[in-house]
C-alpha cells in the first residue's frame, strides 16, 4: 500500500507541475473572458503561434528560448492590441456570435499560415539543459516541467500586481465589473478591451514557449489547447487568476494519473471528458461566479 | 416568412434529379453531389445557429458517426440502405446522449462544449477499432466492405432526395409553431420559457433532427468516398464547409445554404490547386461576412428588394 502511494507520488507531483503549464495557456483566455465576455477561438492557435515564432527565432539566430521572449512578447502585445482594436471590437458591437465566427476564421488563417511556413511536421524548442532531471530519491522531476511550474507562477503574481496595483489594471478591472460604470467614470472601455487581448497574447507567446519546451507542436495543436484551456478556465471559473492555476494543477493530475492507470492514449480522452462532465454538472464552474 | 414557395422549391429539386437524364459528366457529378451534402448539413446546421440561436460547432461529429455508421455497418453485413438510416438514428441517439450536458450551457458556453464533441470522438475513433484487426493505411480508417460500385446516378438520386428532404423539413418546422418557439428562444431564451414554452424539450427536438439528417448526410457522403477515417471525418474541415455555406448564404433563411452551398463549392473547386492557401482564404472570407454581410447573399437581395421594409432578424 505504501509502495503504491510512493508510485502514485510521481505521477502526481508531474500533473501538478504540468498544470502550471496549462494555467499558463489557459490564463489569457480566462483573462479576455473575464474582463470583456469574450471567447477567442483562436486561443489555441496563438499559442501554437507562439511557440513557432521562438522556434524560428532560436533557429536563425540560435537563442534560447528564453530570451526570445523578450522580443516575442512585445510583439504578440502589439498584434493582439491590433486584432481587437481594429477587427474585434467591432465584432461584439455587432453580436457574441459574430466574435465567434471571426475568431474561429482567425485560428483556421493562422493553422494554414502555420502550415505553410512551417509545415505539417512536429517541432519542439526543447533544449540541451531543460532534459535534466532533478533526482529526489523517489522523485524524479524533469526540469522542463519545474521551469513550467516556476514560469506560471511568476506570470500569475505579475499580472496580479498588474491589475491590482496599476492605473491601467484598476481601469481593466473597472471596465469589467461595471461598462456603464467605468464609461461614467471616463474609462475608455474599448481601449481597455485592446489592451486586455494584447496581454492575453503576450500570455500565449509565454505559454507557447515553455509548451514548447515541454512537449512537441504541430500546426494543428491548437484546437486541442483551445479545449484544454477552457475547460480550466470553466474548472477554475471565468477570469479568477487564482481559480486557473488550480484548474490548471486538477487538469494536469487528472491527465497524468489516467496515463498512469490507463495508458497513453487515454489520457487526453480522459481528460477531455472531463471538461463536458464538469461543464454539465457546473456550468459556471467550481469557483463560478 | 418564407420567400420561397414550395413549387420553386420542387422545380429547383426536380431539375437537380434531371442531371442524370440530361448531361452524363463525371465532374458534373462530383460537383453538385457535394454541393448537396453540404447543402444538406448546412440547412440543418441552419435551423440550429440561424433559427434558434445555437451556434453549434459540432456537426462533424455528426457526420463522423453517420459515415461510421455505413461503413462499420457493411463490416457487419448491414446492407448499405439501411447503413443510411441507421447512421442518422445513431447520430440523433448521440445528440440525446450529449445534449443533456450541451443545453446546460448558453451562449458561448453551448458553443464551446460543443467544440469538444468531435475532439473527443476523434481519440475514441482513432484508437476504437469495433471490427476487424487489421489497420489499413495511417490512423485508424476502414475502407467500405462487401459494396460493389454503386452507379453515380443512384448516389446522385439519394443525394437529391436527402437535400430536398431537410430543406422542406426545415422550411416547414420554421413555419410552424415549433419554428416559432425556436425563434422565441433565440431572441429571448428566459421570456420564452416564462410565455410557457418547454425551452429545452423544443431546444432538444431541434438537436435531434439536426443530428440524424446531418448523420444521413455524411453516411452518404462516406458511401461515396468508400473509405472513412478519424481525422477527416470529425476535422475541421467539415465544419468550417457547413458555416461557410451557410453564412456566405445567408443564416436563418431558407434559401440561404442552398445558395451559399453552391458558392462554396465552386470556390472549393477553383481553390483546390492552392492547397492551404485555399483555407486561409476560407477563413478570410468567414471575416469578412460576418463582419461586412452578416445576413449573407439573402440579407443582399433582400435588402434590395424590400428596401422599405424590415425583413431580416436583426439579430443574428
Amino acid at each position: 500500500m505504501k509502495d503504491m502511494l510512493w508510485e502514485l507520488m510521481n505521477p502526481l507531483v508531474m500533473g501538478i507541475l504540468l498544470g502550471g503549464l496549462y494555467a499558463t495557456i489557459a490564463l489569457g483566455l480566462s483573462l479576455t473572458f473575464g474582463v470583456a465576455r469574450e471567447i477567442n477561438l483562436a486561443h489555441g492557435d496563438l499559442v501554437v503561434l507562439g511557440s513557432y515564432f521562438v522556434f524560428w527565432m532560436t533557429s536563425r539566430f540560435g537563442w534560447d528560448p528564453l530570451l526570445c521572449l523578450s522580443f516575442g512578447v512585445p510583439l504578440a502585445f502589439f498584434l493582439g492590441y491590433a486584432l481587437q482594436r481594429y477587427l474585434l471590437n467591432y465584432s461584439m458591437r455587432l453580436s457574441e456570435d459574430t466574435v465567434l465566427v471571426v475568431t474561429f476564421g482567425i485560428a483556421v488563417i493562422l493553422q494554414n499560415l502555420m502550415q505553410i511556413k512551417w509545415g505539417p511536421l512536429s517541432r519542439n524548442l526543447t533544449q540541451d539543459y531543460l532534459l535534466r532531471t532533478l533526482d529526489l530519491g523517489a522523485l524524479y522531476i524533469p526540469l522542463n516541467y519545474l521551469l513550467d511550474f516556476v514560469a506560471a507562477v511568476l506570470v500569475m503574481v505579475a499580472l496580479h500586481a498588474f491589475l491590482k496595483k496599476t492605473f491601467t489594471g484598476k481601469a481593466i478591472r473597472a471596465s469589467a465589473q461595471d461598462v456603464t460604470a467605468a464609461r461614467l467614470m471616463g474609462i475608455d472601455v474599448q481601449g481597455m478591451y485592446s489592451i486586455t487581448f494584447g496581454i492575453s497574447c503576450a500570455l500565449c507567446m509565454i505559454a507557447g514557449t515553455f509548451l514548447g519546451m515541454t512537449f512537441p507542436f504541430t500546426p494543428f495543436t491548437g484546437p486541442t489547447l483551445l479545449i484544454i484551456a477552457f475547460g480550466i478556465v470553466v474548472l477554475g471559473g471565468m477570469g479568477s487568476i487564482a481559480g486557473t492555476l488550480i484548474g490548471g494543477m486538477a487538469f494536469g493530475v487528472v491527465q497524468t494519473l489516467s496515463g498512469y492507470f490507463l495508458g497513453l492514449t487515454a489520457q487526453m480522452l480522459v481528460a477531455f471528458a472531463m471538461v463536458l462532465v464538469v461543464l454539465s454538472l457546473m456550468p459556471r464552474g467550481l469557483f463560478g461566479r | 416568412m418564407n420567400s420561397v414557395g414550395l413549387k420553386g422549391l420542387g422545380a429547383f429539386f426536380l431539375l437537380l434529379g434531371s442531371i442524370p437524364l440530361l448531361l452524363q459528366n463525371e465532374l458534373l457529378y462530383v460537383y453538385v453531389f457535394l454541393y448537396l451534402i453540404y447543402a444538406s448539413a448546412g440547412t440543418m446546421w441552419n435551423l440550429l445557429a440561424g433559427y434558434s440561436g445555437l451556434l453549434s460547432l459540432c456537426p462533424s461529429a455528426f457526420i463522423g458517426i453517420g459515415g461510421y455508421t455505413l461503413i462499420v455497418g457493411t463490416w457487419m453485413g448491414i446492407p448499405w440502405p439501411f447503413g443510411l438510416a441507421l447512421g442518422g438514428a445513431l447520430a440523433g441517439l448521440f445528440a440525446a446522449l450529449i445534449s443533456v450536458p450541451v443545453f446546460r450551457l448558453r451562449g458561448a458556453y453551448f458553443t464551446i462544449g460543443t467544440f469538444v464533441v468531435p475532439e473527443i470522438l476523434k481519440f475514441v475513433f482513432l484508437s476504437w477499432r469495433p471490427v476487424g484487426t487489421t489497420v489499413y493505411g495511417r490512423g485508424a480508417g476502414y475502407p467500405i466492405q462487401g459494396v460493389e460500385h454503386i452507379p453515380a446516378w443512384v448516389l446522385h438520386l439519394l443525394a437529391v432526395a436527402v437535400a430536398f428532404f431537410c430543406v422542406t423539413l426545415v422550411r416547414r418546422l420554421t413555419d410552424s409553431r415549433f419554428g416559432y418557439a425556436l425563434h422565441a428562444i433565440k431572441d429571448q431564451e428566459g421570456a420564452a420559457e416564462r410565455c410557457g414554452i418547454d425551452v429545452f424539450k423544443v431546444k432538444f427536438l431541434a438537436f435531434l433532427l439536426s443530428a440524424s439528417l446531418t448523420g444521413v448526410a455524411g453516411a452518404l457522403f462516406y458511401l461515396n468516398q468508400r473509405y472513412i477515417e478519424p481525422m477527416s471525418a470529425f476535422g475541421m474541415q467539415w465544419l468550417v464547409a457547413i458555416m461557410l455555406s451557410v453564412i456566405i448564404g445567408g443564416r436563418g433563411t431558407i434559401e440561404g445554404p442552398l445558395l451559399g452551398a453552391g458558392v462554396y463549392v465552386l470556390l472549393y473547386f477553383l481553390l483546390a490547386q492552392y492547397g492551404e492557401l485555399s483555407l486561409i482564404l476560407q477563413g478570410l472570407m468567414l471575416i469578412g461576412l460576418a463582419l461586412g454581410a452578416p445576413h449573407g447573399i439573402m440579407g443582399i437581395i433582400r435588402s434590395v428588394l424590400y428596401k422599405d421594409r424590415v425583413v431580416l432578424d436583426p439579430k443574428v
